[in-house]
């Protein structure tokens, strides 16, 4: 399914991934953790198609190359990114904005439009799996929403969107105990044997949720150790201080709250 | 045939003129004003770009009355609709709140307005009434031989406690110069409520002016809506004095241009009398090398406690040759004053176009999306439902 083979990115002179590897097979959930600044948002991007950075590697999905390809040619692709930072669109309704998106996808993988009630059916699946308030669709995109709301709704958009491959960054950070066991039912939810996931995480207690396939660790740029989902408890008893150098440490560890 | 006007000619305002500091003099220079100009023919094309919508409708060609395009007999009770040139002759008196002759115009273009606009709109709603249905007052400009600049009147006043929704719509035609001038005078009664609606959309070669003032009594309403989308140089000014107590005034404006248009909007609100609220909410889209100004004046005039004013301009640029200009202008002479303003001059947001391609929304749609969301701010405040979708329209095709 997903290759990443000695994929390097950098922004001006700050070179941030430094030869990552990745397989991701069919159905897999692959957790990535890592201190703060390790890169992972970085990489999470330069698998949607952010612009400004410069990349070099091999990243291919389903044998295309993703990297030759602009953002909405990857999400047709059956990429989807849940951002660590979602985006407030002001103006746009929710409603408008997930249709087009799905009508968008569809239009470039050469099939039919979903009409204006299909639609209202396959959303309201959507807001139920995530618990969304009934005036949501009406709402502007991620206007005024919390940081639960905003988490959700990205869980919201995947369910929606039926992605091939889906990274989540961060979803799970700054969300009470509720709103994680609803993002986490949400994702397991839409797990399958033709979906991959990687699943970005500070914590491992969202993995206590969500039972990854494989945990990576990644400190610096790299992929540093790779292991099952024991590696998590591993880290969240010892911290990065295994992998990173010394001076890190302190910020280093996966509890300290911090998110980036 | 017409000529133009030379004796006495009132001197055009220059750059030191605050209000017309951005506007193009050379070109305003060239403009020549006349009596009204013979009934030009009217294309297809001009006629199916009228935004349509029931209720009675007055078209005014080249600052005339065209009768043929017009229903001034109207069943609607409470309303009376006629033209500047017959009140001038039945009732001339009537109409002094609009050719004062006690006060001087406020510029050149105010006084040829007056010298020879003599024909256009009057709308009058007895008091008590309710007009369901939007008047329409569709202002149509063909330039061309013996005829350069129209100048049309409209003239309205809603009787005490009355209701009614009226749009101006300025359109025209042909790649002549030329353009329109029309002055638009508002009398609100006490407790009167209006819904005004300008839509300015000339042909690139012409020039468009607009000039709308208007006067409230205790406790009316004014909502003033303006879109400035054509011409080579679009400006709408508003001057509302809020004259009784407790009057409200809502006025909300887009201005959406590109090529090297300019677009002007003028706003004075004069508070005269206690407990009066204002808001101005304007937005502008810049594209290309246009230029957009926004002026705000909000001015509150000894005695005038308890005065509630806001003001916002928020404008967004498409290109890095694009301008906005925006400037605040307020006076404050009385107590007990709550007065908010605040503006913006932004590009479009790059992580929100991000976003909207990650789900796979195509770049010049997720723009589209994004720009229309801007505007819908304004758009949304337009009650007339079959108008929105004209302008939302009409912004798409300029955005294309
Ligand atoms: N736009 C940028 N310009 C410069 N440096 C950046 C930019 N984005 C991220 N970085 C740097 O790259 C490193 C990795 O960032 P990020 O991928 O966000 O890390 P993580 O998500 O693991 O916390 C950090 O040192 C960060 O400061
Ligand atoms: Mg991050």
């Amino acid at each position: 399914m997903l290759h990443v083979k000695d994929l390097t990115a950098a922004i001006g002179d700050k070179q941030i991934l430094k030869g990552l590897d990745l397989d991701v097979g069919a159905g897999e959930v692959h957790a990535i953790m890592g201190p703060n600044g390790s890169g992972k948002s970085t990489f999470a991007h330069t698998l949607a198609g952010r612009e400004g950075y410069e990349i070099t590697g091999t990243v291919t999905l389903d044998d295309a190359d993703l990297l030759e390809m602009e953002p909405e040619a990857r999400a047709a692709a059956g990429v989807f990114m849940g951002f660590q930072y979602p985006v407030e669109i002001p103006g746009v309704n929710n409603m408008y904005f997930l249709r087009t998106a799905l009508n968008s996808v569809r239009r470039t993988r050469g099939e039919t439009e979903v009409s204006a009630r299909e639609f209202l059916s396959t959303a309201q699946e959507a807001m139920d799996l995530v618990e969304m308030p009934k005036d949501f669709l009406h709402r502007a995109v991620n206007a005024g929403f919390s940081g639960g709301e905003k988490k959700r709704n990205e869980i919201l958009q995947m369910a929606v969107m039926q992605p091939r491959l889906a990274v989540l960054d961060e979803t799970d950070s700054g969300l009470d105990i509720d709103a994680l066991r609803i993002i986490a039912g949400g994702v397991n939810a839409l797990r399958g044997p033709e979906r991959s996931m990687i699943v970005i995480t500070h914590y491992q207690r969202l993995l206590d949720y969500i039972k990854p396939d494989f945990v990576h660790v990644l400190v610096d740029g790299r992929i540093v150790e790779s292991g099952d989902h024991t590696l998590a408890l591993h880290l969240e008893d010892h911290g990065y201080a295994d992998f990173v150098n010394h001076d890190l440490d302190a910020s280093g560890r996966p509890l300290s709250g911090a998110t980036s | 045939m017409n000529s133009t006007a030379t004796a006495a000619a009132p001197e055009l305002p220059t750059k030191r003129d605050e209000a017309w500091r951005y506007a193009p003099h050379a070109d305003l220079a060239q403009l020549t004003f006349g009596p009204g100009g013979a009934s030009a023919a009217v294309p297809a094309e001009l006629e199916a770009q009228i935004p349509v919508f029931d209720g009675p409708r007055i078209v005014v060609v080249n600052g005339i009355v065209d009768p043929a395009r017009s229903e001034l007999a109207t069943s609607i009770t409470g309303l009376t609709l006629s033209t500047v040139a017959d009140v001038l002759t039945t009732e001339p008196e009537s109409l002094t709140r609009h050719f004062p002759t006690d006060a001087e115009p406020v510029d050149a273009f105010a006084a040829f307005n007056a010298q020879f606009g003599r024909d256009g709109a009057v709308i009058r709603v007895a008091a008590g009434a309710t007009i369901d249905q939007p008047i329409h007052v569709v202002d149509l400009a063909l330039p061309g031989a013996g005829h350069n600049t129209s100048s049309t009147g409209v003239v309205i006043e809603i009787g005490e406690g009355s209701e009614a929704t009226i749009v101006e719509t300025r359109l025209g035609h042909g790649t002549e110069s030329g353009g329109a001038n029309v002055r638009t005078t508002i009398t609100l009664h006490d407790h009167a409520t209006l819904e005004h609606i300008v839509v300015q959309d000339a042909p690139p070669a012409q020039i468009s002016l607009s000039r709308v003032d208007v006067t409230q009594g205790a406790n009316s309403t004014f909502r003033g809506r303006s879109f400035n989308l054509g011409a080579s140089y679009g400006r709408v000014a508003h001057a509302v004095v809020l004259a009784g107590a407790g009057a409200h005034a809502e006025l909300s404006g887009l201005y959406f241009g590109f090529g090297d248009q300019t677009l002007d909007q003028q706003v004075d609100i004069v508070h005269a009398a206690k407990d009066c609220s204002s808001r101005q909410l304007y937005r502008g889209v810049l594209d290309d090398s246009s230029t957009g100004i926004f002026s705000g004046g909000i001015d509150v005039q000894p005695g005038a406690d308890g005065t509630d004013a806001e003001q916002e301009n928020h404008n967004l640029l498409l290109s890095d040759r694009a301008e906005a200009n925006t400037q605040p202008r307020l006076e404050i002479l009385a107590d007990d004053v709550a007065c908010k303003h605040g503006a913006t001059v932004g590009q479009l947001d790059e992580t929100a176009l991000y976003y909207m391609r990650s789900r796979g929304i195509p770049a010049a749609e997720a723009r589209r999306l994004l720009i229309n969301g801007f505007a819908d701010q304004v758009v949304d405040h337009v009650s007339i439902d079959a108008l929105r979708p004209w302008i939302i329209d009409r912004l798409g095709h300029a955005d294309a």
